[in-house]
């Protein structure tokens, strides 16, 4: 409990005795986790939007008539990645079309007999696996033509890949800068108090009680500085987006609270896992160079 | 606890020889002087005992136990057996007189009670207790010494290294500091202070070891306790 006490009046005390330096890694670690979380949305919305949308991408499969329809679906059902197969019988296929037709269906009586094939309509999971599926469903035997839109697939797929791609660059980028920013702060702290360390360390408190308030300082540091950037973004995101959805109601952005909270709660979690990491390292190495014998 | 110091020799970078081929011994309860002039390794032969500096060649025994072997992790623990005063005190500014001595047992994890009522009867006994709330700068260079010999002592020491602790000191402040670790050594506590003040080595008799160029050239009133010492 003593030692407890000691701690934490410590790190109050590491942090306040250099307030200026303090707040300047308070606002640094906010920006780089304002940063880092507004990375976080653009991934999420983005793979929000695609979702959206792979959700509606199909793949039809036109079989030769005569063709086992169900024996064609139980197949396709086989190859993976596939959300849901509708079986399409001629019949079906015709009572369609006249509906979109409406007062122009008497057309179609005209041809006499039912000129549509059986068809399968299946949805993937991802765009990514369209045009797989696609390249699989031409080589089957009962298959005489197959319809998806590629150029749009594709186009999906490599917009979902750059932004999985730049979401993780910003994240090594600010993950690099936050550890610098509490890595330097809690360094100074350390050569402002070599002298006290010195003599902590010869009248014999142990290494892991020096080290503590320094590290404690550079937890208390990242999870300020998180939750702050964690804040101001949540706050921002939900006002911009109300903004946004009235003026571009075609766009679907994230609206989901419980995961919003997540990404607050694990913003502040990294905040405190590298404020740990960081100033562990700042420390350590100076308290091991102190108590190494001549 | 008796220290033993057979055959130490240090030498730094540069080749400075700081000790060359040092036998000493210290029995429990005693108290030594080492004097000697600047740059003889009066210090260089405290820090080896307080393991801040580690010989080239020799052995050093504290407590039966070889400081070469001492692992990493129990220079701590082993240092909390050592209590040591420096020249220029060492305090830290920052905290208050009670605060700086209480430090050490809190570091030990000692209850919040026991840390009270022991920092409090150590400051008493250096007649620093009305002066518990002031902070170092605020004290006088006898004041401070007092308060780190309290806290050198608060968690009880077998061994008490004081390195010129009277060099900063007015001669009337100086006696009184003397007078303060004879009275710790009269409880049990091993002394062993370095000092160039011969009128405090005359004064207060005790063991005297002089080092010159890093040996020991002079060991009186050796006999009561390192007699039996093998080395």
């Amino acid at each position: 409990m003593s030692t407890f006490r000691y701690l934490l009046r410590d790190t109050f005390r590491l942090i306040f005795r250099h307030w200026g330096m303090s707040l300047l890694t308070l606002f640094s670690i906010s920006a780089v986790f304002f940063l880092l979380g507004a990375s976080s949305l653009l991934s999420l919305n983005t793979r929000h939007l695609l979702g959206n949308i792979e959700g509606q991408l199909t793949v039809q499969a036109y079989l030769k008539p005569g063709s086992d329809l169900e024996a064609a679906r139980k197949k396709v059902q086989t190859f993976g990645n596939i959300v849901q197969i509708v079986a399409i019988t001629p019949d079906e296929a015709l009572e369609h079309l006249k509906a979109r037709l409406g007062n122009r269906a008497e057309v179609i009586t005209l041809v006499g007999e039912n000129p549509l094939p059986p068809a399968l309509e299946i949805r993937v999971e991802r765009a990514a696996h369209v045009s797989s599926l696609a390249r699989r469903l031409v080589a089957m035997a009962e298959v005489e033509d197959v319809v998806y839109a590629g150029g749009l697939a594709e186009k999906l797929s490599r917009l979902s890949v750059f932004v999985g791609r730049l979401s993780v660059g910003i994240l090594v980028i600010a993950v690099v800068a936050a550890v610098m920013v509490l890595f330097n702060t809690v360094r100074m702290a350390v050569y402002s108090r070599r002298d006290e360390i010195h003599v902590m360390l010869q009248v014999g408190a142990t290494q892991t009680y020096v080290a503590l308030p320094f590290v404690l300082q550079g937890m208390l540091l990242g999870m300020m500085g998180a939750a702050f950037a964690a804040l101001t973004l949540l706050k921002g995101y939900s006002s911009a987006i109300s903004v946004l959805a009235a003026t571009m109601p075609f766009l679907l952005f994230l609206r989901d609270g419980a995961l919003l909270a997540k990404l607050g709660v694990v913003l502040v979690g990294a905040g405190i896992c590298l404020g740990w990491i960081a100033s562990w390292f700042a420390v350590v190495r100076y308290i091991r160079d102190a108590v190494k014998p001549l | 606890m008796d220290i033993r110091i057979s055959g130490v020799t240090k030498v730094f970078e540069g080749d400075i020889v700081a000790l060359d081929g040092v036998y000493f011994a210290v029995g429990a309860g005693e108290f030594v002087y080492l004097v000697g002039t600047t740059g003889s390794g009066k210090t260089t032969l405290l820090r080896v005992i307080s393991r801040e500096v580690l010989p080239t060649k020799g052995q050093v025994l504290v407590g039966g136990f070889d400081l070469r072997r001492m692992r990493y992790n129990d220079l701590a623990y082993y240092r909390r057996d050592l209590g040591i005063v420096f020249q220029d005190f060492r305090l830290l500014s920052h905290l208050t007189v009670l605060e700086n001595v209480a430090f050490i047992l809190e570091a030990m994890g000692v209850p919040p009670r026991e840390v009270r009522d022991r920092s409090g009867f150590i400051l008493e006994r250096v007649g620093m207790w009305h002066r518990r709330f002031l902070k170092p700068p605020q004290l006088s260079g006898g004041e401070q010494q007092r308060v780190a010999i309290a806290r050198a002592i608060v968690n009880a020491p077998a061994v008490l290294l004081a390195d010129e602790p009277t060099g900063n000191l007015d001669p009337r402040t100086s006696d009184e500091i003397v007078q303060l670790l004879t009275s710790i050594n009269a409880s049990g506590t091993t002394v062993i202070m370095a000092t160039h003040n011969q009128y405090l080595v005359d004064a207060y008799r005790h063991r005297v070891v002089e080092l010159s160029r890093g040996r020991i050239i002079r060991d009186e009133n050796q006999g009561r306790y390192a007699a039996d010492v093998d080395l």
